[in-house]
């Protein structure tokens, strides 16, 4: 195991496709998040500021976050595209790999870059939180923490099918094309063939929902949800949102699509020839 | 002495194409065993399918007389077709993940990149060496840890004279060590030189394997000059001495039955009062006995 975590470390830290990507996502999320934070559009009862305070940051990070997800699915796709491309997948068989430590290889890369992303979020979220909040105490600094492990998984869990994509067509451009496309195009029509509660269950749906729209009108207008004044001015409650799952289900739904993304990519690896 | 490859019947189909057909041959150790074939004979495929790469239709085949596993191919080298490597990475790192896959030592990088002298371009990237770089580099991979087995796949391929010098220099210097070495080639000059033992494929199917000395000494025609080719024909004709005879002028070209040598025919010559001229074996190259064999 210790060599294919190494070998993989190896071929990647010095892909320079994976420092450039990487690098883009820390400097988008970046950028997205500190100039938002010098916007702040203040009116009597209104602050967009309030995003930044504990512990509405949790969940607002996240979703920021969350944009950028595709940048990562397509590292993933990159790094096992070059491995067909370069025809080292196979060679790797030939030397002595079985199967199994191919996958290996990229599912502790998709790891990697998860936790990497995890802690990149934790420390902006906690740089900006502790700028903007005033209201230091334990309940509104952990409140809504959660959301980041939430998000954590939600970042595996594209990475998985950017993964199995790669794996399924075996070319880098088609399968981040196809991704993309079915990203924003494909299950969103297919989804409209089907009646509303089945649409949540869909793998981009239910995904991407686990870091809904924060609700920013409550948040602006600093109530926080519970109070009969937050729930007024919810986005769900004026139906401008559709109803989601509950975090839990999303979170196993991502998860079951997590498991299947992978076994169907170990499932290819295992059928087809190199 | 226990078998180094057994493969029996060993078949694999592309849809409707046949890549290679009830394969069956042995490889024992020390043996250099040259595959040979005319493009699509299923030499790739058949090194594809023992190397782990292509699965087989039907068949098997049996490393060391084991099932095979991931672990077996640890302690085989082997280069399938082109020399795969990560372009962006230098020779060293490149050498690097593939010691860790096959378990080997890192300091024998060192000693495999001086055999086939890319020690000074240790710190180039791969994408900057020449075709015949990169098939040395491909042979160094191929040495890590000193495999008891090599499986080499067109190793002079792209090569220019010098190189395929070069690569058979370092082949030679293997057998030397009594390593096995399964080889498939085009280069046919190459084969001679280095193999002992050979297999030829047409449309995936073994057409003839053997020694390389026996194959080729197996119907080399003796030449024989004399005043009375005529009689001396009719007279071999009679005694059942030869599969097939031709004559032209004075000269006979003579195939001889099976266990018959030219000896043999100067014997029987004399017995029967005729002088010959001139009596020689003509031996053939591998090259006109291939092709013979797969027209």
């Amino acid at each position: 195991m210790r060599s294919v975590l190494l070998n993989e470390i190896t071929k990647t830290w010095s892909f320079t496709g994976f420092r450039v990507i990487m690098i883009l996502h820390f400097a988008l999320f970046f950028l997205v998040v500190l100039v938002a934070s010098t916007m702040d559009i203040a009116v009597p009862g209104f602050s967009t500021r309030n995003l930044y305070q504990f512990p509405n940051i949790w969940e607002y990070f996240p979703w920021v976050a969350s944009w950028f997800n595709l940048l990562l699915a397509i590292l993933i796709i990159v790094m096992t595209g070059n491995e067909y491309s370069f025809r080292t997948f196979r060679q790797h068989v030939v030397d002595g790999f079985s199967r199994s430590q191919l996958l290996s290889g990229k599912a502790f890369l998709i790891l990697m870059i998860g936790i990497y992303s995890l802690l990149m979020v934790l420390l902006f979220t906690l740089v900006f939180g502790f700028i903007f909040s005033s209201d230091y105490s334990d309940g509104a600094f952990i409140n809504k923490s959660y959301i980041l492990l939430v998000y954590f998984v939600q970042a595996i869990a594209y990475m998985s099918a950017g993964f199995f994509l790669a794996v399924l067509f075996r070319n880098t451009a088609l399968a981040i094309i196809l991704f993309i496309l079915y990203r924003l195009i494909i299950e969103p029509v297919i989804r409209l063939i089907f009646p509303p509660e089945a649409r949540l269950y869909f793998p981009m749906k239910s995904i991407s929902n686990l870091t809904p729209l924060p609700e920013f009108l409550s948040i602006f207008s600093g109530n926080q949800q519970g109070t009969d004044a937050a729930d007024s001015l919810s986005f769900r409650e004026m139906g401008l949102l559709a109803e989601d799952l509950p975090v839990l289900v999303n979170l196993v739904l991502a998860l079951g699509y997590t498991c299947i993304f992978i076994s169907l990519a170990y499932l290819l690896l295992r059928k087809r020839n190199l | 002495m226990e078998k180094v490859l057994e493969i029996s019947n060993l078949s694999k189909n592309y849809g409707r194409i046949t890549a290679v057909k009830d394969l069956t041959l042995d490889v024992g150790p020390g043996h250099v065993f040259g595959i040979l074939g005319p493009n699509g004979s299923g030499k790739t495929t058949t090194l594809s399918i023992i190397t782990g790469i292509i699965a087989a239709d039907t068949g098997s085949y049996r490393w060391f007389g084991q099932e095979t596993h991931a672990g077996i191919r640890k302690n085989i080298g082997s280069m399938i077709e082109v020399p795969n490597f990560y372009p962006y990475l230098n020779l060293i790192r490149n050498l690097n993940i593939v010691a860790r896959i096959k378990g080997k030592d890192l300091s024998d990088i060192d000693r495999v990149l001086k055999l086939v002298n890319l020690w000074d371009r240790r710190k180039s990237r791969f994408d900057t060496l020449s075709l015949g770089m990169k098939q040395r580099l491909a042979l160094s991979a191929v040495l890590l840890g000193e495999p008891s087995v090599l499986v080499l796949d067109e190793p002079a391929n792209g090569l220019d004279p010098e190189g395929i010098a070069e690569v058979r220099e370092i082949i030679l210097r293997e057998r030397e060590k009594q390593k096995t070495i399964i080889m498939a080639s085009h280069i046919l000059d190459e084969v001679e030189k280095v193999c002992t033992h050979v297999a030829v494929l047409k449309n995936g199917e073994s057409i003839s394997q053997g020694r390389v000395h026996e194959l080729l000494t197996a119907d080399d025609p003796v030449i024989v000059l004399c005043e009375e080719a005529g009689r001396l024909k009719d007279e071999i004709v009679r005694a059942g001495l030869s599969e097939s005879i031709e004559m032209k002028d004075n000269e006979l070209v003579i195939v001889l039955s099976k266990g018959k040598s030219a000896r043999d025919i100067n014997e029987f010559a004399f017995s029967k009062g005729i002088v010959l001229d001139h009596l020689e074996t003509r031996k053939k190259s591998l090259e006109s006995k291939f092709l013979e064999l797969v027209k």
